[in-house]
């Protein structure tokens, strides 16, 4: 190893958000995660893609402590994030989360949504949540429907919504949990580019999703998942176009028709 | 004389002698069930929201482990008991126990609010921790992903929609202890079934005395029932919502005072 190998290498290592290292999660006896690995860099987008059932969501569940992970530690800038003296709302806030299925808040107006977190959490004025609210959802496009309850909106209006909710808190790192799901195809698209707006922007961002397109477009790597490890990983040239693994290969081969 | 009248006659004879201390009964009746049903929602939500704080086998200390194991065991036999029993057999024990055991006389409202207070907070109790397990756990996570706290989350997110769900319940029971309250007669509280018995027993009519108690407890809980009702389409809100103008937003942006 030369002289600059190292320095980068050490680079790499100071300036990550996030480092998971070894990471494994059981649901009882099922063992779901099996030591995954990976780093996330400022301005990365990672996409993570794999068959159902291979722990994608439970990965990305364990980076936000909605599990609790049984081994190995993910490290935010350098501190285990699972050690007792962890501030886990703190932690939480810095990083937001983007779930399949919204999670609006329903007994709040699209606008309190977007408030709420700032004002209880990062203990802003009233003025001023509202007005980065409005600016959120502004930037999504939802800002006409500020007074409407999360009920009276369509799938790929709540989840611009639940983004601008995610926003709003002004978090250093945004995790997708297949955002565009449980969404009808005509709104696929109107979520996704919000998403590559963001992505554009240099949000660091965590994306889990079946939208293959989305991966090899717009992420700066690709993790490809598979019985709870990482198969395969790296930039999108070479997962979407170079594949080495056979799992890999059987995978895309799914999707070839939509790429 | 009274045996010389008819039916109708006797009722407005009954009406005329004792019709304020029947109004008086009644509104005895009434603030009886209200502050009960008002106290026994306070007693169903403290007991609800210990009994669905969440245990972290790794986090929590083992003291908070243990105190919040004895305070569920607590809970489970109030809730068993006082469910388990019937409310009249509950006021002779309460009210005779408290004189015997403990030396302690208690006067009419004291004895009235104690009794019918423990008994609905039992069964609100239930009912509240039904109706916070029934949110959608969507909820909770959304507001532990914006960095909430357990508390922060059931105080803004999750005791809001629980409330609402459990609204007809409450309803219920306030409706349930505007009868009930007639058991407390036991231990001689002057409400309007004292009042019948007082008024029947002088003038031996117990049917047209029956007959006006009817119509009064039968006026009472309609009117609750129907004022419950305009309560929950309140906080249901309208099925509209006004879209705004975007240029206003704009225009608020700008504004640092929105007001
Ligand atoms: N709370 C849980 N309890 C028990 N088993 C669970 C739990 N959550 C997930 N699992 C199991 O863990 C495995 C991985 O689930 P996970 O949701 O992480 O997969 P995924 O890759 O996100 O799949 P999908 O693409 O369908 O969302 C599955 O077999 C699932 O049944
Ligand atoms: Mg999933």
């Amino acid at each position: 190893m030369n002289q600059e190998q190292i320095v980068s290498e050490n680079k790499t290592q100071e300036n990550s958000i996030l480092e998971v290292s070894h990471l494994e999660k059981s649901f009882g006896t099922h063992s779901v995660l099996k030591d995954i690995s990976f780093r996330v860099h400022p301005g990365d987008v990672v996409s993570v893609i794999g068959a159902s059932g291979s722990g994608k969501s439970t990965m990305l569940r364990c980076i936000n402590l909605l599990e609790v992970p049984d081994g190995g530690s993910i490290l935010y800038h350098g501190e285990d994030i699972t050690a007792r003296k962890m501030d886990v709302p703190a932690y939480r806030a810095r990083v937001g989360m983007v779930f399949q299925s919204f999670n609006l808040f329903s007994n709040m107006t699209v606008l309190e949504n977007c408030m709420v977190g700032q004002i209880k959490v990062a203990k802003k004025s009233k003025e001023e949540a509202k007005e980065k609210a409005l600016r959120f959802l502004d930037k999504v496009g939802m800002s006409a429907y500020v007074n409407a309850k999360p009920r009276q909106l369509s799938g790929g209006q709540k989840q611009r919504v639940a983004i601008a909710r995610a926003l709003a808190m002004e978090p250093e790192i945004l995790l997708f949990d297949e955002p565009t799901s449980a969404l009808d195809p005509q709104m696929v698209g109107e979520v996704l580019e919000v998403m590559t707006a963001l992505a554009k922007e240099g949000l660091t961002m965590i994306v889990v999703t079946h939208e293959m397109a989305f991966a090899r477009d717009i992420s700066s790597h690709v993790l490809f998942m598979a019985d709870g490890v990482i198969c395969e990983e790296g930039t999108p040239k070479q997962i979407f176009e170079q594949p080495k693994e056979e799992a890999t290969k059987e995978f895309l081969a799914r999707f070839r028709n939509m790429l | 004389m009274i045996s010389n009248m008819s039916f109708i006659e006797r009722i407005f004879y009954i009406l005329q002698k004792y019709g304020t201390s029947y109004l008086k009964g009644a509104g005895t009746t009434l603030v009886i069930a209200l502050v009960s049903t008002f106290i026994g929602c306070i007693i169903g939500f403290l007991s609800g929201i210990i009994q669905t704080i969440p245990v972290d086998k790794k986090r929590d200390p083992l003291i908070k482990r243990v105190l919040l194991g004895i305070v569920n065991v607590i809970l489970r036999i109030y809730i068993e008991v006082f469910r388990g029993t019937p409310m009249i057999v509950q006021a002779v024990f309460i009210y005779y126990g408290l004189a015997q055991v403990c030396n302690v006389q208690l006067g009419m409202w004291q004895a009235a609010f104690l009794v019918v207070s423990i008994n609905t907070g039992a069964y609100m109790a239930e009912s509240v921790r039904g109706g916070i397990i029934s949110v959608d756990p969507g909820q909770m996570e959304g507001a532990k992903a914006i960095g909430m706290t357990h508390v922060q989350a059931m105080v803004n997110v999750i005791l809001p929609q629980a409330f609402r769900n459990i609204l007809p319940q409450i309803g219920n029971n306030l409706i349930i202890n505007i009868k009930d309250t007639s058991v407390l007669s036991v231990i001689s509280v002057v409400d309007l079934f004292f009042v019948h018995k007082s008024v029947s027993g002088a003038l031996y009519t117990y049917f047209e005395s029956a007959t006006i108690v009817m119509a009064i407890y039968l006026t009472m809980t309609l009117i609750t029932s129907r004022l419950l009702r305009l309560w929950e389409k309140k906080m249901d809100g309208g099925d509209n919502y006004e879209l705004v103008d975007v240029m206003d937003i704009g225009s608020q942006l700008g504004k640092k005072e929105s007001r």
